[in-house]
């Protein structure tokens, strides 16, 4: 991978910032207007993140939505439904130029471009390995799912880990199979998933800087240079978060 | 009507439509794939609406391939588990 990767480590955004974020980055990166970046998200609010192509009302109870205070987005990538609260996810986006993943399928850069998560997870204790298309599974369940577009010149890649999860919530809030909310379902999912605190006993903040010097070590010869959002590429998004991600048309592109 | 299908190691589609006078009709496919460019649902979608009822699952799926460019580029999903997911909803 290239040497200039940055690294941006944010304030807390509302989740519709984040969708606009990644379209606004995207496009910089494939304008040669920033270096490929890393961006680690930080919530400002819980939220269900729709896949481009799911509709809503397949996926996401929207009464109990509401009744827990949790907004609804749709993100420009494919993929499935993610339920985040504020302190319970380890969301990463990429963004790099195409040659990063040249001569390579679609489905095998899904792998390739988180080898350095599963390496950082392995180093942690985490019996971690790559699922594909598109999951960081590991022994103990699934960790976290991975959703990627080619667009605008440059590749999205980004990916929202379980850092901690409330099963109970998850499926009042997530259609996941129809299943009633019995105790036995939240059994079935606690099994099926494997969140990083119950595997590490570790902080997000220890995982995401274990996470940061693993990526650093293998993809760059100096190290991770820390950056911040412009000013200019909050404003775009901003305007992108008001104008599309924010909206109920965008949101309910399928209803 | 909703019908789901979902081809193993692959991702889940969903189909929901109405059928009047014989035909499909307010078709949506969604689901947790990968479509680039993402614009191309609405070639898939447009494919089946108005469809037969009674078309057979490798017609739908014909229909579908027909529909979409060799530059469109469906992960995860396909044009036959997209037919599969609507003969579902129909039966």
């Amino acid at each position: 991978m290239t040497n200039s990767w940055r690294l941006i480590d944010g304030e807390p955004q509302p989740p519709a910032m984040h969708m606009a974020l990644d379209e606004v980055l995207t496009r910089r990166v494939g304008a040669g207007e920033r270096p490929p970046t890393l961006r680690f998200w930080r919530w400002a609010a819980p939220a269900v993140v729709l896949g481009r192509f799911q509709s809503v009302r397949n996926e996401v109870d929207e009464e109990a939505a509401r009744e827990h205070g949790i907004q609804v987005v749709r993100r420009m990538t494919g993929g499935g439904a993610m339920f985040v609260e504020t302190e319970n996810a380890v969301t990463y986006s990429i963004y790099a130029p195409p040659e990063l993943v040249a001569g390579i399928s679609s489905v095998d850069s899904y792998a390739f471009l988180d080898e350095w998560v599963v390496e950082a997870l392995r180093s942690l204790g985490i019996d971690a390995w790559y699922e594909p298309i598109n999951d960081i599974t590991s022994s103990e369940g699934k960790i976290g799912g991975a959703a990627q577009a080619r667009r605008s010149g440059a590749v999205l890649h980004h990916v929202t880990m379980s850092y901690e999860m409330n099963a109970a919530k998850m499926l009042e809030v997530l259609r996941i199979g129809q299943e009633k909310v019995s105790d036995k379902a939240i059994q079935s999912v606690e099994k099926r998933v494997g969140p990083l605190r119950r595997q590490t006993q570790l902080t997000r903040e220890e995982i995401i800087q274990c996470m940061i010097s693993t990526f650093a070590e293998r993809n760059t010869k100096s190290g991770l240079i820390e950056d911040r959002i412009s000013p200019e590429e909050l404003a775009e998004a901003e305007e992108l978060a008001r104008t599309k991600y924010g909206t109920r048309e965008w949101i309910y592109t399928l209803p | 009507m909703h019908g789901e299908y979902k081809t193993p190691g692959e991702k889940l589609v969903m189909a929901d439509l109405d059928v009047r006078e014989g035909r499909l009709k307010d078709v949506e496919v969604s689901g947790d794939f990968f479509l680039e460019p993402p614009e191309a649902l609405s070639g898939i979608t447009g494919a089946l609406e108005n469809a037969p009822a009674d078309l057979a699952e490798e017609d739908l799926a014909e229909r579908i391939r027909g529909a979409v460019g060799s530059d469109v580029e469906m992960i995860g999903f396909s044009a036959e588990s997209v037919a599969r997911a609507v003969r579902r909803a129909l039966t």
